[in-house]
Formats: structure tokens, sequence, C-alpha cells
């Protein structure tokens, strides 16, 4: 076996040392870590700037369609405002009571031997109730029963249209006056009487509940 | 490979850097841009939306259009019903005016007072009460009076009704009525 002599042992261990230096090899892992890093950065901006310019597409599009939009959203609160009021309108004025019906409805019911010397109505509870009251002069043989006549002719006549007819009498008493009506003498009665009723229609007697609701809706 | 303590103190120095360097790549860097990055997405899916939504608003908005044209019309058509100017100018000549023309003379309107509606949609309305007082009327012309009245003033309610007879003239009555007419706010 040959005799190997190193004498350069040395100086191989020193450079060994050097190549295994830590710092070295900290140095060499950090430079590789810093250009990973930047690598994944550049990465990043680069689709933050594809986002930014997608970004500013669509701000450029909002930008031209931004003032339609706003005239149109004004535009509808503007035609909702409309309708709503309108509707308001008009259920108000389908809801109003009419007093023409129920004047002709009265001089229907007044016969040439009942006077009418007032009348006074009012619309009660936003039309919901109506109350009549009227005072007059009866005359006739039986002066109460004429005027008991013209209280079943307003219960008939209102019966027609209304419903919640009730027609009582708050004072029936006689007179001592004595009227000549057509020739005759004849004695009198004084009357007030109040007529109240519902504005809405009675419901015809061939419907049922469900027909009307089925209606409402 | 024994390490000594030069180096051991060189290695604690790297990793300090190193970590130095993270920290300062993640906090002003990497973070930034994130941050920067997610608001401008969801910057884009809020206008995305609005996109979206603007061209529903649009369609809605045309179909409304089309749709509310009976009540632009019938809108413009109540409004109109009313004059410009203050009620009180306008209402009591109107009326006076309204039962000549239906052979009732004589006519005084008097405003009562006004109030406003409780509801929403008729905020922008005011009910007006009015008393009317026809002083000479027959029975007969007061009733077509009112119904003419009560068919060509839609805005106009009566709430009371008053006949009396005149005992000096029985061919007449005295009349008072209470009347709601609906005005719109100026």
């Amino acid at each position: 076996m040959a005799l190997h002599l190193n004498l350069l042992h040395e100086e191989i261990l020193e450079q060994r040392q050097r190549q295994r230096d830590p710092l070295k090899i900290g140095m060499i892992a950090l430079v590789g870590c810093g250009v990973l890093l930047f690598l994944y950065y550049t990465w990043n901006a680069y689709r933050t700037l594809e986002i930014k310019s997608r970004l500013t597409t669509i701000e450029r599009a909002w930008k031209k369609i931004e003032p339609g939009v706003t005239a149109a959203q004004k535009r509808v609160a503007d035609l909702e405002g409309v309708i709503k009021t309108t509707r308001a309108l008009d259920d108000y004025i389908d809801n109003r009571f009419f007093w023409a019906p129920v004047l002709q409805k009265v001089s229907r019911c007044v016969a040439p031997n009942t006077q009418l010397t007032n009348f006074e109505g009012a619309v009660q509870d936003e039309n919901r109730e109506i109350d009549v009251s009227l005072e007059g002069i009866a005359a006739g043989r039986e002066p109460r029963s004429v005027a008991e006549d013209l209280r079943q002719m307003l219960l008939e006549q209102f019966h027609q249209s209304y419903s919640d007819v009730k027609a009582e009498f708050k004072t029936l008493e006689d007179l001592d006056t004595i009227v000549n009506v057509a020739g005759t003498h004849m004695a009198t009665a004084h009357y007030i009487l109040t007529v109240n009723f519902n504005p809405a229609a009675m419901p015809k007697p061939g419907e049922s509940p469900a027909a009307t609701r089925a209606r409402k809706q | 490979m024994k390490v000594n303590k030069d180096q051991i103190k060189k290695l604690f120095l790297s990793t300090m850097g190193f970590i130095f360097l993270l920290y300062v790549y993640f906090s002003f860097f990497l973070g930034p841009l994130n941050r920067s990055r997610d608001g401008m997405l969801l910057e884009i899916k809020d206008l995305q939306s609005k996109l979206d939504a603007s061209k529903e608003q649009m369609n809605k908005a045309v179909k409304l259009e089309q749709q509310a044209k009976t009540s632009t019309g019938r809108f413009a058509a109540l409004k109109a019903l009313n004059p410009e100017g203050a009620p009180i100018a306008w209402f009591p000549p109107r009326v006076r005016a309204f039962f000549a023309n239906q052979q009732v003379d004589k006519v005084v309107a008097r405003l009562e007072g006004s109030t406003g509606f409780k509801q929403t949609e008729l905020t922008g309305w005011m009910k007006y009460s009015w008393i009317i007082d026809l002083p000479q009327a027959d029975y007969g012309t007061l009733g077509r009076a009112i119904a003419e009245l009560e068919n060509t003033a839609p805005l106009l309610s009566i709430t009371k009704l008053s006949i009396h007879t005149l005992p000096e003239q029985s061919q007449f009555q005295h009349v008072g009525l209470a009347a709601v007419n609906i005005i719109e706010k100026k």
C-alpha cells in the first residue's frame, strides 16, 4: 500500500470551512427567498394592475349610464307617487256620499198632507253613517198614521239604496191647529223623524259572503 | 460540523434580518397591494351590481311610464280642477257663479278651516272646509243643483246639509251646506 501524504490538509480544511460558512449559506438562502418574494410581488402587482384596468373600464361605463339611471330612478319615484296619489284621490272621490239622491228619495216620500219644515243631514265617521233628521207637520183624520206612513215610506225608499236603515220618531205629538187641505179640514201632528243609514248598498239576497269576499280581492 | 460562537452570532443576525425583511415585505409591499386589490374588487362588484340594476331600472321606468299614462292623465285632470292661487280667492266666487247658473242666488261661501291628510299619499293635498249659505232656494232646484255640484266637482264632498222653511216665503227654503274640498298645496 502506497503511502499518501496530504501536505495541503490545512488549506483544504480552511476551504471546506469557507464553503460551509453558515453566514454565506444564510445569505444565499436570503437572496433566494428575496427573489421568490419579489417574483410573487410582481405577479400580484400584475394582477392588481389588471383589476385596476377592469375597474377603470367599468367606472367609465357607469359614468356614461349614471345620469340616465338617476333620471330613471327619479322618474320611477315620481310616477309611483303619482299612481299612489291618484289611487288615494280616486278612493276619496268614490267614497264620497251623495246628497242629491237622498233629497230625491225624501221628495218621493212626502205626500201632499205632510209638510217638511226642517231637514238636517250629516255625514258621520268618515262616510260610515249618515244621520238625517226631518221635522214637519202631518195632516189628516189620523195625523199620527199619516206621519207613520211617511216613516214607512222613508224606510222603504232608503232600503233600496242603503244598508242598516233605521227610521224612528223622536217626537210625535198632536197639535191643536186644524188645517185645510184640498178643501177638507184636518187635524195636525208635529213630528221629528230621525233616519240613520249606512251609505254602502245592501248586499243582494242571492249573494253569498264568499262571493263578496272574492270580488273584493 | 462545529459552529463557533462567531458563527452563531452571525446566524442569529441573519435570522433577525430575514424576519425583518419578511415583516417589511408583508407590511409595506404585499399588504397594501392586496388591500388595494381587494378594495378594487369590491368596487367592481358594487359597480357591476349597479350596472345590472340600472338596466332593470331603465326598463322599469319605461314600463311604468306606459302603465302610468292613465294615472298621470287623471292626476293632471284632478290638479287642473282647482285653479292657481289662494282657495279663499277663487272658491267663493266659483260657488256663487255655479249656484247662480242653477237659478239659486245670494249664495255666500265662507272658509271654515283647513287640515292636512293623515295618509302619506296625500301629504301634498289639503282639505278645505267651507260653509255655503243659500238663503233662498226651492227644494227641486236645490236638489238639481246639488246633483250637478256632486257630479261636476269630484274633489268636493258635502258633509252637512240643512234645509229650513222660510215662514214669510213658503216657496223658498234657507239652505246651509258644509262642504270639504281637496286642493293641492301650492
